[in-house]
């Protein structure tokens, strides 16, 4: 019989997570810590990681490492990696999580706009996980988790250059799966509206509209962002040794009042 | 947060229906490491008594149940059953099922055994959630867990009833979603070509090469494989996910042509 328990151990493992000092990206690394990993907490907010760092250092006594990066500079990729090795000497997993769109009009958007969120939301996860692959493909179950989002599956005119962006991601990390098996695993979490607080509100929601978004979904509620996190490490245990290339919702059962009628809903 | 907490299912208790071999066994023993009860039911009684046996002397607590998911007297008594012994019903896995293998020439087989995989594989998972979402409903937890097959989204040949009772069974995954939330959950595992007694009996040396040619993760499925998405779907760290269908197929299609 399987032990359990040891299926989802991360002890001895380094996972590096981008994004790091929001509410999905924060609670990545409290869980991964929590089960025995060394993290790296990588955010554009360089205050941010470092606080989120030491916070995880501090409840789980793992060492971590918290690190300024601007996910669509590649030298800050670059730098990122090297920091990681220089710390902790290898890489077993990546969290390409870092995201972000804004509630645009559909016809709102221009070429910067659409092309900002492409490098942001698409590539930056690109650039990073190319640079990780070397370091991946030499650990036993190396995994790669992308943080999709339900925008890019169902039509979102309200948020076109971020949905736009995540849908082309989803493919991009399909094709990732199947030409970097049986080394490296990868997979998509697709996540439904979270509550992380301040940045949804930035995004352009009222608290009105998030409470009917609520309302809707099977769950009658928004997803706590450890919810997720959950997702992220189920996808990266030993127990999802045999899956690669799947999107695995994270939607509190999704929604059948859409906007837009859909397949998926 | 330990792995304790994160997958405690102590207090829980589980159905696995076809517990007795391959990927319903391996769901009952990953269920009771977690901590949950287990109802091992399966269509011959002696293959769910010695997994029973095997959790039990493990220190766990299972009972074996005889149920042939095409009855409903059975389906009726397997829920009853578990609730008298075990004391309620939180966890469902519908895993039994039948059919396919290649061997449903569409010119040879009839309506009565197309049917009959549908009653087998459709209507029998249907039945018994009904049975059980009212027991769930009352204890404030439940997850449904249906074992689909990567058929439901594959083409192949002489598999029309099978691969179209498991793509039912994806659809209506998702429909019942709706109906038991928000407090009962049930989402579905498809698995791949898994390494079970069911799959040796149409696995060759040539089969097996040609699904590994397109299979990223170059191995057939181990029935732990499909139990720790199982375990995933089962424990409360799901609580946000329902009516999802997931493939568990080390990323790429294994078919019998």
């Amino acid at each position: 019989m399987t032990n359990i328990q040891s299926l989802f151990s991360f002890e001895g493992k380094v996972i590096i997570i981008t994004g790091a000092a929001g509410a999905i990206g924060s609670a990545a690394g409290h869980l991964f810590a929590s089960l025995g990993a060394n993290v790296v907490i990588s955010d554009l907010n360089e205050q941010g990681a470092k606080k989120v760092a030491e916070e995880i250092e501090k409840e789980s006594g793992k060492a971590t490492l918290g690190i300024k990066t601007n996910a669509t500079v590649e030298s800050d990729l670059k730098a990122l990696v090297d920091a990681t090795l220089a710390k902790f000497g290898k890489i077993s997993g990546l969290i390409n999580n870092v995201g972000w769109g804004a509630n645009t009009p559909i016809w709102g958007s221009d070429t910067d706009k659409m092309v900002q969120s492409y490098l942001l939301n698409t590539v930056g996860g690109y650039n990073l996980t190319k640079l990780c692959m070397p370091h991946l493909e030499k650990e036993p179950n190396a995994s790669v988790v992308f943080s999709g989002s339900m925008v890019g599956v169902s039509p979102s005119p309200e948020f076109i250059e971020y949905s736009t962006a995540k849908a082309g991601l989803m493919n991009m990390v399909r094709s990732m799966a199947v030409v970097s098996g049986p080394k490296v695993r990868f997979n998509t979490v697709l996540i439904g509206s979270v509550d992380n607080g301040e940045a949804t509100l930035k995004a352009g929601y009222t608290p009105q509209m998030l409470q009917a978004l609520a309302d809707m979904f099977v769950m009658k509620r928004r997803g706590a962002p450890i919810e997720v996190a959950y997702g992220m490490m189920f996808l990266m245990s030993d127990a999802a040794q045999w899956i690669s290339g799947i999107d695995l919702r994270i939607d509190g059962g999704g929604s059948y009042k859409s906007k837009m009628p859909t397949n998926n809903d | 947060m330990t792995f304790n907490q994160l997958f405690d299912l102590k207090g829980k208790v589980a159905i696995v229906t076809g517990g007795g071999n391959g990927i319903g066994k391996a769901c009952c023993e990953t269920l009771a490491q977690a901590g949950a009860a287990i109802a091992v039911s399966d269509l011959k009684l002696q293959d769910a008594e010695a997994v029973a046996a095997q959790i039990n002397s493990a220190g766990g607590k299972a009972i074996a149940v005889e149920c042939n998911v095409t009855k409903d007297e059975d389906l009726v008594r397997l829920a009853e059953t578990t609730v008298s012994q075990q004391g309620g019903i939180h966890i469902l896995v519908n895993n039994a099922g039948g059919g396919g293998g290649g061997r449903e020439n569409p010119f040879k087989i009839t309506v009565d055994d197309f049917a009959w995989v549908f009653k087998l594989n459709v209507f029998s998972a249907w039945r018994l959630s009904q049975l059980c979402v009212p027991h769930m409903k009352k204890d404030g937890y439940g997850s449904i867990i249906n074992i689909t097959s990567m058929s439901s989204v594959n083409k192949s040949p002489n598999m029309s009833a099978y691969a179209a009772s498991k793509a039912a069974m994806n659809h209506m995954t998702c429909n019942l979603a709706h109906d038991f939330g928000p407090e009962v959950r049930i989402n579905a595992v498809g698995p791949g070509a898994t390494k079970t007694a069911a799959l040796a009996s149409v696995l060759t040396p040539q089969i097996e090469a040609t699904m590994l040619a397109h299979t990223p993760i170059k191995r057939l499925g181990e029935a732990s494989d499909i139990s720790g998405a199982v375990l995933y779907f089962a424990a409360p760290i799901s609580e946000w996910v329902s009516g999802q269908v997931i493939f568990v197929n080390g990323g790429g299609v294994q078919t019998l042509d």
